[in-house]
């Protein structure tokens, strides 16, 4: 899967809403240059069968997925590396890139999973990522149990963090009763994002 | 254009090695350190951190600065008593246990190390005994935590409850997305930093300078 990062969506995400200097600009592509080799995206989602000891995300739906999807362990490698190497400002740009591209990557599995959900007659579903909305951390263990024969690459730490960090799990729910839809309003950056345009 | 003020304008403008090389200048024309220090680097980065709060700077250019007037504070160490290097402040950070996110406490790291303080870097999933024995260890001044979810931000109470039971003296600064003032005042941690620059400012400002 290859997926691109925009130069200027890589800008805003920094912070810059008008183009920097020439300095940045040559950085910052030439950051976005190294991404082909320091990103490999994988993907996988799981219907879920069970009715049993399900988390209560997904109680009472009538189609249930779990999925998960990382980055690979090397572009965090080359920001360490760069931290290392005392290039702060490059290792916080291309770690900005790489938190781009697992955003799209979750963006684009949850597509398949809205995919194969159209083909089985349901339209409108809901995901949630555990440590939001009331889903607790530790729920992390059944998404990755459920998922354990995919060989995502994906290990979790005993806080139920993932490592590779640029990874990311949910969990989706269609058919039956939907509660809650997402809201920036919550969030503690509401005021100051700069990705709200 | 006067040296000091070359300097001062090579860290605005984040250029690493041209601040280093106007420091050595400055040395070899036997400027006075503290000037150097006072009017060059660290007025240059106090301007850096209000135009960063200001929304005029973004973080890369600060780090740019930050490293420049950390590169020409190497050159000028040598040149400080011990005295001198103490006063600056000691602080321990790290990423508050069970959360391994570390780039916004790397950014804080960075720019506390560009000010001239003295930094011990922690990592991440720091338990909370370990950061009050390091900080007891190296007498620092100030410990500062970073968390990235509600779900380990709980562990920063458990530093206060640990500086309040042993009556320590360090001031506590917290930081993070899901961190805020109120979060801040009912743990009874010294100050929020709302972000990098602020963070500094804080810093700065319970330590008096």
């Amino acid at each position: 899967m290859n997926i691109q990062v925009h130069r200027e969506d890589l800008l805003k995400q920094i912070g810059y809403k008008e183009p920097p200097q020439p300095k940045l600009l040559k950085i910052v592509d030439e950051i976005l240059g190294l991404m082909e080799d320091l990103v490999e995206p994988t993907q996988a989602f799981k219907e879920i069968q069970d009715e049993k000891d399900l988390p209560p995300f997904l109680m009472g739906a009538a189609l249930k997925y779990s999925g998960a999807a990382t980055l690979g362990p090397k572009l965090e490698n080359r920001v360490k590396d760069l931290f290392d190497e005392g290039k702060p400002a490059e290792a916080y740009i291309l770690d900005t890139a790489g938190s781009i591209v697992i955003t799209k990557a979750g963006n684009i599995l949850w597509g398949e999973i809205k995919q194969d959900a159209a083909a089985k007659g349901f339209k409108q579903g809901l995901r949630r990522t555990p440590g939001c909305q009331g889903i607790d951390l530790e729920t992390q263990q059944w998404i990755f149990g459920k998922l354990a024969d995919l060989d995502l690459g994906i290990k979790l730490t005993t806080s139920y963090m993932m490592f590779p960090r640029k990874s990311l799990s949910f969990l989706a729910r269609f058919g039956g009763r939907l509660k809650g839809t997402f809201s920036c309003k919550g969030c503690p950056q509401y005021t100051d994002c700069t990705l709200r345009g | 254009m006067d040296i000091i003020k070359e300097i001062y304008e090579a860290v605005m403008e984040g250029k690493v090695d041209e601040a280093s090389s106007r420091v050595q200048q400055a040395l070899d024309s036997k400027v006075e350190v503290n000037e150097i220090l006072n009017k060059g680097l660290i007025a240059a980065m106090d301007v850096v951190g209000e135009k960063f709060g200001e929304g005029e700077l973004f973080i890369p250019q600060v780090l740019w600065s930050a490293k420049a007037m950390q590169g020409g504070m190497n050159l000028l160490k040598p040149n400080f008593s011990s005295k001198d290097l103490a006063e600056k402040g000691t602080v321990v950070i790290g990423t508050a246990k069970g959360d391994i996110h570390d780039i916004g406490k790397n950014l804080v790291a960075i720019m506390l190390e560009g000010s001239g303080f003295k930094v011990a870097d922690l990592g991440v999933d720091v338990t909370p005994e370990r950061f009050v024995e390091k900080a007891v260890e190296i007498k620092a001044d100030v410990i500062a935590m970073s968390a990235l979810l509600t779900t380990t931000m709980q562990s920063m109470g458990e530093v206060m409850s640990l500086i309040q039971a042993k009556k320590l003296p360090f001031k506590v600064i917290i930081g993070g997305a899901p961190v805020d003032q109120a979060f801040c005042q009912e743990i009874g941690a010294d100050a929020y930093g709302m972000d990098a620059a602020d963070g500094l400012r804080k810093v700065k400002g319970f330590l008096g300078r």
